[in-house]
């Protein structure tokens, strides 16, 4: 976030640098030097487990792999292959981060548990080929000799120059990691976390993230277990357990998930380790008390107590950055604008099946632009299914779409998204432990140019499209009246304001077609006048809609053409009022006395009352 | 041939042992989403305890090892009963220090403070019972009875014949009685389950007796086959969980038959190549899971969109 | 947490402080080993007893060259990372003169070169792969010495009894999967060749396992009718048990480690005495032994290796010795004070000359003998006739 945390940044850092370059040259004593180092090692192997884990919310639990993927690889190519020490090193992170995409795959279709037993068995499949192929890799009598990177000259490093590399690497490491985490990655990261299925919508490739995710904790582990490789000299398959696994998820548990939850956690747990050793016993019981309790006492770990303690300690600090007034009304770029009456969006003879339920019977539909279209029919009409073909949630059996020209039907979301169809849901999906503002922010993800690299190194190509972002999102919270609640957290918000913090979260992404799944559900009538007004705010900016609803007062006031479901197939269309009085219609509805009367009631009035309506009849 | 069936014999028994955890992982998912990442600990606790009953009806010290002739049936048997049930109530401390606290916490804090909790009792047991295997002969001898030309010893038999029991027992509770239903129903929707008149927490503090239980029945039911120790528990609880998860996590009956088919394929690897056989144990597991993430009989959760 | 935190330091800060006042007087010994991790923490707790009565026992005759002698202890739970740490923990922050270990041979090989970089001699008391003596042999001062029962030395013995009390002179050899294992195999296979002998099968089976079956079948189908276990106590007990499942009875020799009263238990009287093992002491071969055995079962009633503990008791005390010959606590005076004594009396046997110059070990063949496990649950000497007929020239190695 901009402003005085970067200073207060760039403080912290130049205090960190002070302190492991000025450390290590206080004492000569080893041991102290191999604690430091070790802090070092296990805080980098964290730091990229914290973006999978914490950031990302993918629990693995086989990063021992990861480590002794960098470890051996390293051994191999200095002992075997006689490659150059820092090439090596180089290459083991390269080569980590290749296998981290490789446990990605399987990891990608589970949650949960299985997630975890995937990469429970990763881990151990790993530990299992170094201990046994002993050909290759030495087994438990490991591979010696293993070369460390020296400096000019050939002057090998010692215990200090270790630590000092060390730090630089984890320096490196952060800057990266809090360049990635705090901008458009970072929100993906974390969208992806909280609900994927929404990420998607909005054009987040969940695939993709969770694979670069994997990546990024390879690479951190894989250097890290090359670091201990070469600083040893020596690796052996006794390094590579469950147990490291397990303790490299705990730091980053117990450390908390920001930013700095990796480095609090490598603190604390390696000086618990080096420095009780002489008590195994009152080690292993601080450690275990530390485990059952510490998460009880600080949600989110470590980092996430001293920051609620700072916050109240220093409450200035935490301040938001006060928000820029934007003068400006937010609109879509003119060649995001389809033009008007013009067929945008058709579907022929759509079906799909679920065994003997059959939710979408051969349906075609053509929706124009320009225009709000709504989707009204029973409960259980297949109306939230002919959505989720469309916005690619749900693959047809059989049948076409065709969006502003292009065939759709098997489409990723995230992709139909791009080319400009957005949804909303029936179940609200926020990302509820986000901002609003952020909220906003993850629908502008598939219109952002910038890479990966642009924002690992803070380029200004990133830094400008994140202030552009900033203040289009604020545009956009202006325009749907969410503006004075941009940093509240979007779980928190009432829920008729969540609702319309969805819209603007689809908004974000700039569609030509815009569906909203029963936008007017739990709104009471006043909150459902307003949606009549946003709906119509929407269209004014050159937007389709489509929409499903069951309030028929918003039906037949706002739209210009209606389409029936029942029983997954198309019974009529037309306009509002052709439609009302479609004795197939009336039948569809019949026993669902509330819709009925709705139907009567909402009839003559609302087609005088809304101008808007009555000129768009055709 | 007769390699083969002596495989058999073999992996039967140990996934009878697996099959018998793995449906402790089983019952706490189901009610609370959660397990207990120490449950290898307890197990072996478990059979430390139960040793020790044993060697105190024997008239001995804790200390001091055990004869074939001071196993009886019957001082095995009260072995049996205290491991279970000092097992039961260590399941409910659990429950209360280590998995009510978090089970409102998204994440996985109940991760670690399960974690934790089976450091603390396996230090503990370390303190008392220090690093030593101890051997606890069967209660049904050692003689090997020969099945067409496979040996196999007489507790290996117990072993199966516990296990499949004890899991009957299980299956017909779960599905015919009304004790059952409501297990599943908490499963299913806790709230709902509390509004039909259901005491949830009742039934939650339940399911962790009934999984420590399992484990320490297990370990006792193992140890005369491969002595008992501190360190017992920790493979038998991660290929149970692996067995779990694979057979179907919320389905009792999956991770029987996750736990059967783990122990099959172990001994039967274990006979073509025996280093291979847990890198080829875990790469199934991944295989299968990519392909069927529910497990072999688990039901796919359908998120409502 | 900041209340752990503040433990921490004032542990630490403890610590230092107690440190600095031990430091200037007291002569520090350090002991790494497992003794709570893996398989072998029994025979790592065994060796820290019989190490500590030694430091007891120097210290009532008035301690080494007019100082305190102190034992500082450090688990290494079995794995080289905290072995290393453990290491560099006794060199550089507790400045030990000299240290005693490890049980896990694995762990020795992780950390070899920091005593030898720091010059701190090490004497092995449990752990015996024959490299850790051997890595530096060629430096100008070799700093790890080792009593124990190195693993070519075992292997020649048990080879030798294997080569000619087999009939077909078909020899198998099954290990397990760990390091020791490994090592025992690669020793084995060289001994067996020195006696132009091809082992007809090597089979690994995992420590843990219990049913060794199908690996056992393989070699009794190969015809083999004597084989080499190695392995320690449970997994060889297993192979024992095994064994009588597919009712095979070759000729069974193994190591030292099913000296332990664990192997015993497991196999049962019935099939305990079907091993023959290599041995180089037990608790009842003379006074010393015993007095040092019920020393030791006060500490750690549930003792199963007794020789863990006499061959930790004798490291000290050679260690020792060298110290008062050199006059100083200087680790290149040490070492070379180590490779010139004479007459030490220590537990297992009085050592003349234990170390040279090229030899760093303690304990040889010659040392050795081979025993059995009775029905009531002895250790006897074995002595057939095969036995006896084994000259110093068939003790290949």
């Amino acid at each position: 976030m901009p402003g005085q945390s970067n200073k207060a940044h760039l403080l912290g850092l130049a205090l960190i640098a002070a302190v492991i370059i000025l450390l290590p040259l206080s004492t000569t004593n080893g041991f102290y030097l191999k604690v430091m180092f070790l802090i070092g090692v296990n805080y980098l192997a964290a730091s990229g487990l914290n973006v999978l884990v914490g950031v990302t919310g993918q629990k693995s639990l086989g990063h021992a792999g990861l480590f002794a993927v960098g470890a051996y690889a390293v051994a191999l190519l200095t002992t075997r292959a006689g490659w150059n020490p820092w090439v090596a090193f180089a290459a083991s992170g390269v080569i980590s981060g290749v296998f981290g995409a490789i446990i990605a795959i399987p990891a990608l279709r589970v949650k949960g548990p299985a997630l975890a037993m995937v990469t429970i068995a990763f881990g151990i499949v790993i530990e299992k080929i170094v201990s046994e192929w002993q050909d290759v890799f030495g087994g438990q009598a490991g591979i010696y000799g293993v070369v460390p990177p020296s400096l000019f000259g050939g002057v090998r490093l010692g215990p200090k120059e270790w630590v000092w590399f060390v730090g630089f690497l984890a320096i490196l490491a952060h800057l990266a990691i809090r360049a990635l985490v705090n901008g458009k990655y970072g929100r993906a990261f974390r969208a992806v976390n909280t609900a994927e299925v929404a990420a998607e919508s909005v054009g987040v490739s969940v695939y993709r993230f969770k694979v670069l995710a994997f990546v990024v904790s390879a690479v951190t582990c894989g250097l890290a277990g090359a670091l201990i490789a070469q600083q040893n000299q020596y690796i052996s398959s006794d390094f590579i357990t469950f147990g490291l696994s397990i303790f490299f998820l705990l730091i980053v548990l117990f450390g908390g998930s920001s930013i700095y939850g990796p480095l609090l956690g490598a603190l604390v747990l390696t000086l618990l380790d080096a420095f009780l050793a002489r008590w195994p016993h009152l080690q292993h019981f601080t450690y275990g008390a530390l485990l059952l309790f510490a998460l009880y006492v600080m949600p989110d770990g470590l980092s996430g107590m001293v920051r609620n303690t700072s916050r109240k300690l220093f409450p200035a600090w935490f301040a938001p950055a006060a928000l820029a007034r934007e003068t400006s009304a937010w609109r879509l770029r003119a060649d995001e604008v389809a033009a008007a009456d013009l067929p945008l969006l058709k579907t022929e003879n759509l079906y799909k099946a679920y065994g003997g339920v059959i939710p979408t019977n051969h349906v075609s539909i053509s929706i124009k632009s320009g225009h709000i279209h709504s989707l009204i029919g029973p409960n259980g009409a297949g109306k939230t299914t002919l959505l989720n073909i469309l916005s690619g949630v749900t693959e047809p059996d059989s049948g076409t779409v065709e969006f502003n020209g292009r065939s759709i039907a098997g489409l990723p979301a995230n992709k139909i998204c791009s080319l400009g169809l957005a949804r909303t849901f029936q179940n609200l999906k926020l990302f509820s432990n986000m901002t609003v503002l952020e909220n906003v922010q993850v629908g502008l993800h598939s219109r952002l140019k910038a890479g990966m690299l642009s924002y690992l190194l803070s380029m200004p190509r990133a830094r400008h499209e994140e202030v552009s972002t900033y203040r289009e999102s604020l545009q956009i919270l202006e325009l749907l009246g969410l503006k004075d609640k941009a940093h509240e957290l979007a779980g928190s918000l009432p829920y008729g304001l969540q609702r319309r913090l969805e819209i603007a979260r689809a908004l974000a992404t700039h569609p030509r077609l815009l569906l909203l799944d029963e936008p007017a559900a739990g709104l009471n009538p006043q909150e459902t006048q307003e949606l009549i007004q946003v709906i119509s705010q929407i269209r004014d900016l050159g937007i389709t809609i489509l929409l499903i609803e069951h309030h028929m007062d918003l039906v037949m006031a706002i739209s210009d053409h209606v389409i029936v479901l029942d029983y997954g197939e198309k019974i009529a269309e037309g306009t509002p009022s052709e439609v009302q009085n479609n004795p197939r219609v009336i039948a569809a509805y019949l026993g669902v006395d509330d819709d009925l009367d709705d139907l009567e009631n909402s009839a003559p009035e609302s087609l005088h009352d809304k101008p808007a309506g009555g000129s768009h009849v055709q | 041939m007769v390699a083969i069936l002596q495989a058999v014999f073999s992996g039967l028994a140990l996934g009878g042992i697996y099959a018998l955890v793995a449906l402790g992982f089983s019952i706490t998912h189901t009610t609370t989403k959660t397990f207990n990442f120490g449950q290898g600990e307890f197990l072996a606790v478990g059979t430390l305890i139960g040793v020790s009953a044993v060697l105190l009806l024997a008239g001995k010290d804790i200390t001091e090892a055990l004869q074939v002739s001071d196993v009886t049936p019957f001082r095995y048997a009260m072995g049996l009963i205290a491991s279970v049930v000092v097992l039961g109530l260590l399941g409910v401390l659990l429950y209360y220090t280590a998995v009510r606290p978090f089970v409102r916490f998204v994440g996985m804090a109940w991760v670690m403070s399960t974690i934790g909790f089976g450091i603390i009792i396996q230090n503990t047991a370390l303190a008392i019972w220090g690093p030593t295997p101890i051997v606890l002969p069967s209660p049904l001898g050692d003689e090997v009875i020969r099945i067409g030309g496979a040996g196999i010893v007489p507790q290996e038999i117990l072993v199966l014949v516990a296990s499949i029991l004890m899991m009957f027992c299980m299956d017909y509770v779960l599905r015919k009685t009304r004790f059952g239903k409501a297990v599943r129903a908490v499963a299913h929707s806790r709230n709902a389950a509390t509004l039909m008149g259901i005491n949830v927490s009742a039934i939650v503090v339940l399911a962790f007796v009934v999984s420590s239980s399992l484990a320490g029945l297990a370990g006792m039911l193992v140890a005369p086959i491969t002595t008992a120790s501190v360190f017992m528990g920790l493979t038998i609880a991660l290929k149970a969980f692996s067995a779990a998860i694979v057979g179907g996590l919320n389905n009792p009956r999956g991770c029987m038959l996750g736990g059967f088919l783990l122990g099959l394929l172990e001994a039967l690897v274990g006979l073509w190549q025996a280093e291979l056989r847990e890198i080829s144990i875990f790469l199934l597991i991944i295989v299968v899971l990519a392909l069927k993430p529910e497990g072999l009989l688990g039901q796919r959760q359908v998120e409502k969109v | 947490m900041k209340l752990f935190k503040r433990i921490a330091v004032a542990l630490a800060l403890g610590s230092a402080l107690t440190m600095g006042a031990t430091q200037a007087q007291d002569i520090k010994i350090g002991y790494n080993a497992d003794m709570s991790g893996t398989a072998v923490a029994e025979l790592g707790l065994a060796g820290r007893w019989g190490f500590e009565a030694a430091i007891e026992d120097i210290n009532k005759k008035g301690g080494l060259l007019g100082r305190k002698v102190v034992a500082v202890i450090r688990d290494d739970l079995g794995t080289p990372p905290k072995s290393i740490q453990n290491m560099t923990e006794l060199i550089d922050n507790e400045k030990v003169v000299g240290v005693v270990g490890p049980a896990n041979s694995g762990n020795a090989l992780a950390w070899l070169h920091l005593p030898q970089a720091a010059k701190i001699p090490v004497v092995g008391a449990i752990g015996t792969a024959t490299e850790i003596t051997t890595r530096y042999a060629k430096e100008p001062q070799n700093y790890m010495f080792r009593v124990s029962m190195v693993d070519r030395e075992q292997v020649a013995l048990l080879a030798a009894y294997a080569v000619k009390a087999s009939k077909n002179k078909k020899i198998a050899i099954i290990a397990d999967s760990t390091g020791y294992g490994q090592a025992g195999i690669k020793d084995a296979v060289e001994v067996l060749d020195l006696h132009g002998i091809k082992p007809v099968l090597v089979e690994k089976f995992g420590p843990k396992d219990t049913d060794i079956t199908s690996q056992l079948t393989k070699i009794k189908n190969a015809g083999a009718d004597a084989v080499i276990i190695y392995a320690i106590a449970d997994g060889a007990a297993n192979v024992v048990k095994s064994m009588e499942k597919i009712n095979y009875n070759p000729i069974t020799l193994g190591t030292w480690g099913n000296l332990s009263t664990l192997y015993f238990r497991m196999t049962g009287p019935k099939l305990a005495p079907n091993l023959i093992i290599a041995a180089s002491t037990t608790e009842d071969t003379n006074e010393r032994t015993k007095a040092l055995g019920e020393r030791v079962r006060k500490n750690f009633p549930t003792m199963t290796t007794f020789v863990c503990a006499a061959q930790a008791y004798d490291a000290v005390t050679l260690l020792a010795a060298a110290i008062t010959k050199a006059g100083t606590t200087d680790g290149a005076k040490v070492a070379a004070a180590l490779e010139d004594l004479s007459n030490v009396q220590g537990i297992i046997k009085t050592y003349n000359k234990p170390f040279t110059k090229t030899k760093h070990e303690g304990l040889g063949v010659d040392d050795f003998y081979l025993a059995k496990w009775t029905e009531a649950g002895n250790i006897v000497r074995f002595q057939d006739d095969i036995f006896k007929s084994i000259t110093a020239a068939d003790l290949k190695r």
